[in-house]
């Protein structure tokens, strides 16, 4: 399926992959939302200052209000501006998740590549340590270092993103598994390169696709990792939220009726994993070198 | 081929090796140290002699490494994992308590996951970015994208409260087979968790498949007049199980301990419950003794994964004879 056939000038790589992309309109859709979400998130708080930690205030205000002029989504079981407290915990989980999942992706990806392509002994001890760790029930490990080193935010990204990682690894892993037994890379092998070299000109481009796809899930599972915690009883904690934290609390409250608690939040959760996995689409496919002219 | 079996066989006994090391280590660092179940059963402020007391009684005193030695001792002889603090009764006994309810909701929910994601990938692999590839797409999305504890209190909502056609809650108790005595209560926890590793799968298996489709055997294999049908089955689904069966076998420990938040909101007591509430107590031999089991479920898992790629891939089985 090469785009553009029949064009006498070539098209510049770099174009070519905007083309592909651009072409993509739910991935367009998907940046877009993801854009301006991000923007209310870090500026309607600075615009419209709603009370979201003082629960001092919020003792004597209206709780579980219905949606209204004055409190657009309601108030919430706590007395706080429901959406006032979306953009808010917004702020925690999108920086949690993308933080957390850029661990997870440059720590899978190295792990993964040097002990695919290196294999043998390196390979097999790098594998079985790997198989200890994903043996290991994460929620436990999670308590368990929760436990330990706190609940502070950094805390959260640090355990999120060093835990993270063991699928990433695997799945990579495979990919440069099967690279180095092609032909370019053999070649180049046998031409002197040092195994460095052919990960860095070789077994990362080529992979390059399964990196982007795997690294938009770390960055949504990053978000799902934090939301379940949130609902663990784990995860931030009051006067500040997360939409975890938020859902949990909100869930409670679904079997009265209080229905602006539960579907505003779930509603914008769900639609970013879901944009960030679009957009990832998007990009494997502007990445996929057989798509391109040639 | 046998050999290769005999050494990833060793191979696994190493790791479960390390992971026992792990877990019996871990505890180490609580903030109280090894005698935080101590102190979780006595109260923080207990007496430090009766905290002692209570630490020998339980097994707890006594150096790091002699303990160590002493609990593999134990389990490798004796099959004995020690006495849980909280209910006093033997490991082994409490799991064999709550395994079968686990085994068979994580079962039933596998098979169901398997029967429908793998056809459903190839279908939209094969009809990319059609209608129908954007629906399946869509609604797959949506579905990973929801927290489990949010889709099993919106279906607990939908399916109990406002079209009250199904019971919200499997029976309750402990027995093993007690689940069978109303099949119904069990339809919901199983459709939660099948609904969610569908979702997440069938996103690999349209990867995989769209990541072969566009190799140059397939065009040669369409080159020479294979039927699309054929040239789907015969030479794109075998190329595209590697990464899919990967992905099952790491997806055993998730189906254990991923079941857990089903099991706390369907309050259905099986193994991620009880994990829970003795993680929450502090009860170490329990602790110790369901993951040293999900870690052979694992390993076993790992196995037949790294067995059926060979099975699959000629490349990596004449790698792994060598």
């Amino acid at each position: 399926m090469a785009v553009g056939v029949g064009h006498d000038k070539l098209v510049p790589m770099w174009r070519q992959r905007l083309r592909i992309f651009m072409g993509n309109k739910l991935a367009l859709t998907s940046g877009v939302y993801l854009l301006l979400l991000l923007l209310a998130c870090f500026l309607v708080p600075i615009f419209h200052p709603t009370n979201q930690t003082n629960q001092a205030l919020t003792f004597n205000a209206p709780w579980n209000q219905p949606p209204s002029w004055h409190h657009w989504l309601g108030t919430d079981s706590q007395g706080f501006d429901e959406m006032g407290r979306i953009f808010f915990g917004g702020e925690y989980s999108l920086t949690l998740g993308v933080l957390a999942g850029f661990i997870t992706i440059v720590v899978g990806t190295i792990y993964g590549m040097v002990s695919g392509f290196f294999g043998g002994i390196t390979d097999t001890l790098m594998m079985r340590l790997l198989d200890a760790f994903l043996s290991i029930p994460y929620l436990f490990l999670l308590i368990t270092l929760i436990t330990v080193f706190g609940r502070s935010t950094t805390f959260l990204i640090v355990i999120i993103g060093l835990t993270g990682w063991w699928g990433n690894a695997r799945i990579i892993r495979s990919d440069a598994l099967l690279i180095r037994h092609l032909d370019y890379a053999v070649a180049s092998k046998s031409m002197g390169s040092n195994g460095w070299h052919v990960i860095r000109r070789h077994v990362f481009p080529n992979s390059i696709s399964n990196i982007v796809t795997v690294a938009t899930f770390s960055v949504a599972d990053a978000i799902l990792f934090l939301s379940a915690l949130g609902f663990l009883g784990l995860g931030i904690q009051t006067p500040q939220t997360d939409w975890g934290t938020m859902l949990q609390s909100g869930t409670e409250q679904v079997q009265n009726g209080y229905w602006w608690e539960v579907f505003p939040v779930a509603i914008i959760f769900i639609l970013v994993v879901v944009a960030i996995n679009y957009i990832g689409d998007a990009l494997r496919d502007a990445f996929e070198v057989r798509l391109l002219e040639r | 081929m046998p050999t290769y079996i005999v050494r990833r066989l060793f191979q696994s006994l190493i790791v479960l090796l390390i992971i026992l090391v792990i877990t019996f280590t871990l505890p180490y660092f609580q903030p109280q140290g090894i005698l935080a179940p101590a102190y979780t059963a006595l109260g923080s402020r207990a007496n430090p002699l009766n905290v002692h007391t209570w630490a020998m009684q339980h097994g707890l005193s006594g150096s790091y490494l002699g303990r160590l030695w002493s609990y593999i001792s134990q389990l490798v002889f004796h099959f004995n994992l020690g006495r849980s603090f909280k209910q006093g009764q033997p490991v082994t006994q409490l799991i064999a308590l709550y395994i079968p309810r686990t085994v068979w909701l994580a079962g039933v929910a596998l098979a169901m996951t398997v029967v429908i994601a793998i056809p459903l990938g190839i279908y939209q692999a094969s009809k990319r970015n059609s209608v129908t590839d954007y629906v399946a797409t869509g609604t797959a999305f949506v579905l990973y994208a929801m927290p489990s504890f949010l889709l099993c209190i919106l279906m607990i909502d939908a399916f109990g409260f406002h079209w009250p056609h199904l019971p919200i809650s499997p029976p309750a108790g402990v027995a093993p087979w007690g689940i069978f005595t109303d099949p119904m209560g069990f339809i919901l926890p199983v459709v939660c968790l099948t609904m969610l590793s569908v979702a997440a799968l069938s996103r690999f298996m349209r990867g995989a498949v769209l990541e072969v489709l566009v190799q140059d055997y397939i065009r040669t294999a369409r080159a020479k007049g294979c039927s699309s049908r054929r040239v789907l089955f015969h030479h794109a689904f075998r190329n595209a199980l590697g990464p899919i069966v990967t992905i099952l076998g790491l997806s055993i420990p998730g189906l254990f301990g991923g079941a857990l938040i089903i099991e706390d909101v369907f309050n259905y007591a099986g193994l991620g419950i009880a994990t829970v509430n003795a993680a929450i107590y502090f009860d170490i031999p329990t602790v110790l003794g369901i993951t040293v089991l999900v870690a052979v479920f694992t390993l076993l898992g790992n196995l037949m994964a790294d067995l059926a790629l060979a099975v699959i891939n000629p490349r990596i089985r004449i790698q792994g004879a060598q």
